[in-house]
């Protein structure tokens, strides 16, 4: 479960936060759209929820866990729990493709015969297998980002975070991610992705949080949100 | 190779500077050995003797220096009493009192007898002499092997300064060219960290791999030391009692080798094994230096 409440973010160095009193609840298992426009705060609040950084106020669980009151072991046990796509990709440059993907499995102590088993095994649904001893550099960008997917997804997360996690694929890919989402989702992952790509959020409805100023401006299915009232999921 | 689980030490110049530290630091430490070896020497050679001088107007002086010596000799802890030449006490004293004349004499100056005791200990000889003979004057050479002692250890504590000024340089060094790598590369670190990888798994990497850079290092410094302490023992060869210096020239590299090794073998053993430590001293520091520089770097990041 995902709980916030009245959080805000700084980053250093800026006037006023980022976000504010924001107040939300994921039950552990569902998938959400976080939905708003450019500078709304989509990217901080999933830097908050992928622990890159701490609230400056107010109270965050992920996962069951306080991240307030954590220590940096725990944190560093929590961040193994989450699989997160993000929109530069941030892979490795001097690794191969697989060593970039098995790398999450490699950190929980997995033995290396699992973790070549199942990081091909990912690769191949994403269609990048032939690409694993390749460097990140030489690849598209639509190949870069299905091996970053690719790391998201391998040792099934608990949260899932993704941040335009579409935007360099095609459509029967984009569809195909969809999917897989859902099956996570069914196997009681909590996902949550962060687009502005509005086909695809009409293709697959579900719970959508949207963001104004770094402020919750609505939460519910795509019909609630499309006239913003309430402020709570 | 094992898998990566985070990224490493990027250092061309690593092994380079602590070639040039280990090379400092060799020479420092044979510096340091001569030094040593010196003001022992020194304050060994002062502590075990002791300088009588008879003045020449004392009365009976051949028989009561005879008897004098007689005494020293019983005296336990002595082992050599020695009366110098009056040829010996002239040029002794030339320094002081002018040349030698053509006659072979100091011109109006009627020579003291001086006795050199040699002895193991530190025997308090003044009482003995002076109930044998009141008018002797006895110069406890023990004095000057304090003052020569005293010397000998500062010289030695500036040349343990200059290695300790090294070994901090070559730390300072480490430590900034491994900030300089991790910033490099701050945008892997952050990764693997924000994946969930300890700052343990992520320090020990790069610590791993500038001990490895640094050992290479301290290796290739000794190998450009080397030339300087064969010529260092070449140079203490003749002194040394058990060296062979007749030895034929070498023709195969088996025989340069051993050859080169006998001439070591010249230097004392605790300097050789302080050159042959440099390399594993260089990759303790290094390791040590990276884990700290890179753990002090990790605490910023949440």
């Amino acid at each position: 479960m995902i709980r916030l409440l009245n959080v805000s973010m700084m980053p250093p160095g800026v006037g006023q936060p980022v976000l504010r009193n924001l107040t939300l609840t994921v039950p552990q298992g569902e998938f959400r759209w976080l939905l708003g426009p450019s500078g709304a705060g989509k990217s901080s609040l999933l830097r908050l929820l992928t622990l890159e950084t701490r609230p400056s106020a107010g109270q965050m669980d992920l996962l069951d866990i306080s991240v307030s009151r954590a220590s940096r072991s725990t944190l560093r046990n929590l961040r193994r729990r989450i699989g997160f796509v993000p929109q530069d990709y941030r892979l490795i440059g001097e690794w191969s493709v697989f060593d970039n993907v098995a790398l999450p499995l490699r950190l929980r102590g997995a033995s290396e015969r699992d973790t070549r088993r199942e990081a091909f095994a990912v690769l191949e649904w994403l269609d990048v297998a032939h690409l694993a001893d390749k460097r990140p550099g030489t690849l598209s960008g639509g190949e870069q980002q299905r091996a970053a997917i690719a790391r998201a997804l391998i040792g099934r997360p608990e949260l899932l975070l993704a941040d335009e996690p579409t935007n360099a694929l095609e459509d029967t890919q984009a569809r195909r991610l969809l999917s897989t989402f859902q099956e996570l989702v069914d196997m009681g992952t909590t996902v949550i992705v962060a687009t502005h790509n509005e086909a695809l959020v009409r293709e697959a409805p579900a719970t959508s949080i949207v963001l104004q100023d770094g402020t919750l401006a609505a939460s519910g299915t795509q019909d609630e949100t499309s006239a913003p009232r309430s402020k709570t999921l | 190779m094992s898998a990566p689980l985070s990224p490493g030490l990027r250092s061309g110049s690593l092994p380079l500077l602590v070639a040039l530290m280990t090379l400092l630091a060799g020479l420092s430490l044979a510096g340091l050995t001569g030094v040593q070896t010196l003001a022992e020497g020194w304050s060994g050679a002062a502590r075990n003797a002791t300088t009588i001088e008879v003045p020449s107007d004392t009365p009976q002086l051949e028989d009561r220096t005879h008897a004098l010596i007689q005494t020293l000799h019983k005296t336990p802890d002595v082992t050599t009493v020695r009366e110098l030449s009056p040829q010996q006490v002239q040029t002794l004293l030339a320094p002081w009192l002018g040349q030698v004349s053509d006659t072979g004499h100091l011109s109006g100056l009627s020579l003291p007898v001086v006795l050199i005791v040699a002895h193991t200990g530190t025997p308090d000889l003044g009482p003995i002499v002076h109930e044998a003979l009141p008018e002797a004057v006895v110069e406890e050479d023990r004095r000057w092997g304090e003052r020569l002692n005293g010397l000998g250890s500062s010289l030695v504590a500036c040349a343990w300064l200059a290695v300790s000024l090294i070994a901090a340089i070559a730390v300072l060094s480490v430590g900034m060219t491994v900030r300089r790598s991790v910033m490099a590369q701050r945008k892997a670190v952050e990764i693997v960290h924000f994946l969930g990888a300890g700052d343990l798994t992520i320090a020990s990497r790069i610590a791993g791999r500038a001990a490895l850079l640094s050992l290479a290092g301290g290796v290739a410094g000794l190998l450009f030391l080397s030339p300087v302490i064969t010529m260092l023992a070449r140079k203490l060869a003749p002194f040394s009692h058990g060296a062979d210096t007749t030895a034929l020239p070498a023709t195969t590299w088996g025989a340069i080798l051993a050859s080169w090794w006998n001439t070591l073998h010249v230097l004392p053993r605790a300097l050789l094994e302080e050159l042959g430590a440099l390399p594993l001293i260089a990759a303790c520091l290094g390791w040590i230096t990276a884990q700290t520089v890179v753990l002090v770097w990790l605490r910023r990041l949440p």
